[in-house]
């Protein structure tokens, strides 16, 4: 059988990967792709945690459900932010913003 | 016997092929240049990630990820991305700062190393698995632990979906009355959408009554 | 490993999918005439000028309330599927459940359509703001011809 630290490598693999893109991307949209990746990742975690268990419960399987219908709530409205974001500054480029402010200049 | 083996290495190789798709599918659909490709990218990976549920034996589970994520979030994104066309140049990810870039690998370093630990050096990895049950008890078990047992999340989902639809309603109310505004004199590049880009350039003033009464007026 | 097998058909099923889509891209690729693409034949048409810039138009954002209200159908359809096909359908609290659940997300939908004519520029708005850039432009335009 496959050991649950494989399934555990990978999900966290997908956690870091979101959470770098989410920290080192500029534009919104790849934010929001990156918390979508880390959002994955912890589904992935939490279901091999769900058969790794010594008794079977649903508990892991129904939690992911929950956890997919949250992440569609979260999107749409990270979605609807962002096109208010665009609509106020013309721009989902952070870097310009940060440029404009000219308070965080690296 | 030979028939046990043969199946531990097809699950073995069928979980690297998994693996190695929806890692890549993730670094392209951060890293690639276009950004109709990285949301394109993004919803593949989404369907791949179903591939584990399958392997982990939780078949509501796929069909919820692909129907939900693939054909809904990923189609909310692209939708997003269709509806800012200045998103869609691709110079916005040449000029990336070494700060944040540091920063980022340090997190997500950080992140790796708390999880390398829980993986390998923890006691969840002497544990065999349990297989859970067949096709349609699995279903009905879970239907059951939803219904029969906590039947609170799904009101708690509803609740959720309710939220977000009513949050979506206000920011989309804003947005028109941030349209409404009075522009200033000062004039921005004319892009080619016709009415979305109105209220950028005006300054910041508090939302006077004539737009609530505007907003209000249908 | 048991799932993997129960699933082939789906797995068929997505192939074949996957090749309808190929095979008629292919017959499309096929059966077209081969022009090069950068001849005069393959440009926008612009009444006779030349075309600047990409073509990228955008849409009013009000229309993205329709694909959240997907998403919000999609997360309620597949709970309501679950319960369709489970035993504990027909019991008492599943039902009293279930209609709580319905009720709220319809509601929500309905508070979501009925407030969408508020989300768009209605006519009379439109006139405004075209009237108003059009008096922003000309006193512009006055005040560089000065």
């Amino acid at each position: 059988m496959i050991p649950l630290s494989w399934y555990l490598v990978v999900a966290f693999m997908l956690i870091g990967l979101g959470a770098y893109g989410m920290v080192t991307k500029r534009n919104l949209i790849r934010i929001i792709i990156g918390a979508e990746i880390m959002a994955n990742g912890v589904n992935i975690a939490l279901v091999a945690f769900s058969i790794y268990t010594s008794v079977f419960t649903f508990t892991g399987q129904a939690l992911v459900i929950i956890v997919i219908s949250v992440t569609a709530a979260h999107t749409a409205l990270a979605m609807a932010l962002m096109l208010m974001y665009n609509a106020r500054y013309s721009t989902v480029d952070l870097g310009e913003r940060v440029a404009a402010e000219g308070s965080k200049s690296e | 016997m030979l028939m046990q083996g043969l199946e531990v290495l097809l699950e073995q190789a069928e979980f690297f092929v998994i693996a190695i798709v929806v890692l890549g599918l993730a670094y392209l659909a951060l890293e690639h240049r276009e950004i109709t490709y990285a949301v394109f990218f993004f919803g593949f990976m989404a369907a791949a990630v179903a591939g584990f549920y399958i392997l982990l034996e939780a078949p509501f589970l796929v069909g919820i990820q692909i129907a939900v994520y693939t054909g809904g979030i990923s189609a909310l994104i692209i939708f997003g991305v269709l509806l800012l066309p200045r998103a869609q140049d691709s110079s916005l990810e040449i000029f990336q700062t070494p700060r944040r870039r540091r920063l980022g690998l340090l997190l997500s370093a950080a992140v790796m190393l708390l999880s390398a630990v829980l993986a390998f050096f923890y006691p969840w990895s002497e544990l065999s698995p349990v297989s859970p049950p067949e096709l349609p008890q699995n279903i009905q078990g879970l239907a059951a632990w939803l219904w029969d047992s906590h039947g609170i999340y799904v009101e708690m989902i509803a609740l959720i979906m309710l939220t977000a639809l009513v949050g979506s309603v206000a920011i989309l109310k804003r947005m028109k009355a941030e349209e409404l505004r009075p522009l200033t004199a000062e004039s921005h590049q004319e892009p080619a959408g016709r009415k979305d880009t109105a209220g950028s350039g005006s300054a910041s003033q508090p939302e006077t009554a004539g737009e609530e009464k505007e907003v209000g007026s249908e | 490993m048991r799932l993997f097998i129960d699933f082939n058909y789906v797995f068929v099923w997505a192939l074949l999918a996957i090749a309808l889509v190929a095979i008629m891209l292919a017959a499309s690729w096929i059966l077209r005439p081969h022009i090069l693409q950068n001849s005069e034949k393959t440009s926008t048409y612009e009444c006779g000028e030349e075309p600047i810039g990409p073509a990228r138009i955008s849409y009013p954002y009000s229309y993205f309330l329709y694909t959240i209200l997907f998403v919000i159908v999609d997360v309620m359809g597949a709970f309501l599927w679950l319960l369709s096909v489970s035993q504990s359908r027909v019991s008492e609290a599943a039902v009293w459940q279930m209609l709580f659940f319905v009720l709220l997300i319809t509601a929500g939908i309905g508070f979501a359509l009925r407030m969408f004519p508020q989300t768009i520029l209605s006519g009379q708005e439109t006139l405004k703001l075209y009237r108003e850039g059009k008096a922003r432009r000309e006193s512009q335009k006055t005040e560089a011809a000065k």
